[in-house]
């Protein structure tokens, strides 16, 4: 029977007329303009980088709301015609599925209208914020009103923001590196269209929730993040005043077995917080395209690029076979005396040290800098142009931060790669005692073959990480579900069961790091 | 361009608060192309755009639809108006000045 909807597709078991009503219903809330059922105007949330056929994420429609009221009144909606909706806030969580829905034929619930920076506060150093601001909108808001301010953000900074990026418990380079840890509240519309404050935003004329974040009773914001329980509409976060002195550096290290005692050497430093960031450990192969180094330059043969080639463009560019990045923060009296340590470790370990006077004019060196400070780039796209062709996804299992599992995973990692002649480039993440340990699976996405060996490869990569027992810490849209399966059945049991508490009729996002009914 | 606009300052130690919450919006395209393509399109990343004459429907539309590795974005990041903004500058500048 032929759909009179205009929809390319229709959330699965609903009927057209019944979407063509639910659309009705929903642009008299949020009006015409504000909803997009047209296949040519849904093209920038049809963009993903992931290696499966952009059918698999093809959305029904667009949904833009500006408000919490707006949000409340879509999700009765939903209910009621029983179609699922996607929320994305800035949509750019490139590699990890951009704005597409995670399931064929949801509709996606742009949040990017709601941009309100709506309090800062320096003297307890907090920010709430709206789900579609963006770091850059952060950034100028905090320069224009002279606030000493620093955040966290990742590497497509500019573009992305920070509700997103911590709800997807992303990382960043700062202090403050590990986003979640430093959010505090939330505003979350949950399925049934009620608003829960979470912490001490629960409690009416409350002062404080953006600075404790657990109330009273079970802490619930975990649950917001990587999950389908709620759709967040405002985020608490803490900010890091801007230190007196700054003192970012690279350590560059000639062997890839250097990882082992480049993480031993580092930990004690992290833990004890002399180094206060999340560091970062950079493969050369990260570093290359960032310089920019051209790949067909060194290698223009089948599979992956030898070592022998990477080994030359180490040595040509000035490139380590790892590049440690961190900082210091603190005063000039602080950091001279922790300076003095950094130099031994340097030393004793046979690093080279790079410091900020030193590094300019590496492309590579200033946007990693950049990022120490949180100053918004997106430096970090040159990785794109390695392989070319607009293929990515990250591969992000967490490890501990020892030396000899760092080796081992990235010695895995590389043979794995190399099966299906993609190259290692990856880094190494450090949290306190974790290390996430990222790797950017690039490949050409115009080549049906490398499409299909990049899928296979993450399914191997997945899983026999999985059976040494190394879990990832994110993962794309199309591998949410076999990622899940990792975790176990009692973890899964769990979600579902508060899934169906939360929101029996399934609308929002199913599918969604592998939970729905 | 953003909540900063209406946001009241109520002194240098207080909290700012955006008045009723102020929306971002561009001030024009040459803002987009400061705070966006620029980032990529005058660092190596993407191809360079100024002083080639790009044509306008050109630019809105890979913008609107990606480009390998270039993202997608979307009217609620972008509007339409700001948008043709952008294509206009970039079809009528000047080739960047050569280090």
């Amino acid at each position: 029977m032929v759909s009179k909807s205009k929809a390319k597709v229709l959330p699965k078991g609903v009927s057209a007329a019944d979407f063509d009503k639910a659309v009705r219903e929903i642009r008299a809330i949020v009006g015409d303009e504000h909803v997009v059922v047209d296949e040519d105007k849904l093209a920038p949330y049809r963009k993903i980088m992931m290696p499966v056929p952009d059918d698999q994420h093809e959305l029904s429609a667009s949904v833009m709301p500006d408000g919490v009221e707006e949000i409340q009144r879509i999700m009765k909606v939903a209910n009621k015609y029983r179609i699922p909706v996607y929320p994305v806030s800035t949509g750019k969580n490139l590699g990890y599925g951009s704005a597409a829905p995670v399931q064929r034929g949801q509709i996606v619930m742009d949040l990017r209208r709601m941009n309100r920076i709506i309090e800062v506060d320096p003297e307890l150093c907090t920010a709430l914020v709206e789900p579609g601001v963006t770091y850059q909108q952060l950034y100028d808001y905090l320069q224009e009103h002279k606030l000493p301010l620093w955040f966290s953000c990742p590497a497509p900074s500019a573009i992305a923001g920070p509700v997103g990026n911590m709800v997807d418990r992303g990382v960043g380079y700062t202090p403050y590196g590990e986003h979640f840890m430093f959010s505090c509240g939330m505003e979350v519309v949950l399925a049934d269209g009620q608003v829960l404050r979470t912490g001490m935003g629960a409690m009416p004329n409350s002062n404080t929730w953006q600075v404790f974040k657990w109330g009273y009773g079970p802490t619930l914001d975990g649950m917001f993040t990587q999950s389908n329980y709620g759709v967040v509409t405002k985020m608490g976060m803490w900010l890091m005043p801007a230190p007196p002195d700054f003192r970012p550096f690279c350590i560059q290290y000639p062997d890839e077995a250097d990882i082992t005692k480049i993480v031993e050497a580092l930990r004690p430093l992290r833990i004890a917080m002399v180094i206060p960031n999340a560091v970062v450990i950079a493969h050369t192969l990260w570093e290359a395209p960032c310089t920019p180094v051209k790949r067909a330059d060194y290698y223009t043969g089948p599979g992956a690029i030898p070592d022998e080639a990477v080994k030359r463009i180490q040595k040509d560019h000035n490139i380590g076979a790892w590049n440690v990045y961190a900082g210091l923060y603190g005063t000039k009296e602080t950091n001279d005396a922790n300076w003095k340590i950094i130099e031994a470790v340097a030393a004793g370990t046979g690093g080279k040290i790079i410091t900020q006077e030193a590094s300019k004019g590496s492309q590579a060196l200033e946007y990693r800098f950049d990022l120490m400070k949180g100053k918004p780039n997106l430096g970090e796209f040159g990785l794109y142009n390695w392989r070319g062709g607009g293929g990515s996804i990250w591969f992000a299992p967490v490890s501990q931060a020892k030396g000899a599992e760092t080796l081992k995973q990235m010695q895995m990692a590389k043979t794995i790669l190399g099966k299906y002649g993609f190259d290692y480039v990856g880094e190494f993440i450090v949290g306190w005692r974790d290390m996430h340990h990222v790797i950017d699976l690039l490949y050409d996405r115009s080549n049906p073959e490398q499409m299909e060996k990049a899928y296979a490869c993450y399914d191997e990569l997945l899983h026999t990480f999985a059976k040494e027992g190394y879990g990832m810490y994110r993962a794309n849209t199309a591998f949410a579900e076999k990622v899940a399966a990792t975790y176990g059945p009692v973890k899964r049991d769990i979600e579902k069961r508060l899934k169906k508490a939360l929101d029996p009729n399934n609308i929002i996002a199913p599918g969604r790091c592998g939970i729905s009914l | 361009m953003y909540a900063r606009r209406l946001a009241v300052c109520l002194g240098t130690l207080a909290a700012l608060t955006a008045a009723g919450g102020a929306q971002a919006e561009w001030r024009d395209g040459g803002e987009v192309y400061d705070k966006v393509c620029r980032y990529c399109h005058e660092a190596n990343v993407g191809p360079v755009l100024k002083g080639r004459a790009l044509p306008e429907e050109y630019v809105r539309r890979v913008v609107r639809m990606g480009n390998r590795a270039m993202p997608a974005f979307r009217p609620t990041e972008i509007d339409d108006a700001t948008l043709a903004d952008v294509a206009r500058r970039i079809n009528g500048s000047e080739a960047l000045a050569r280090e």
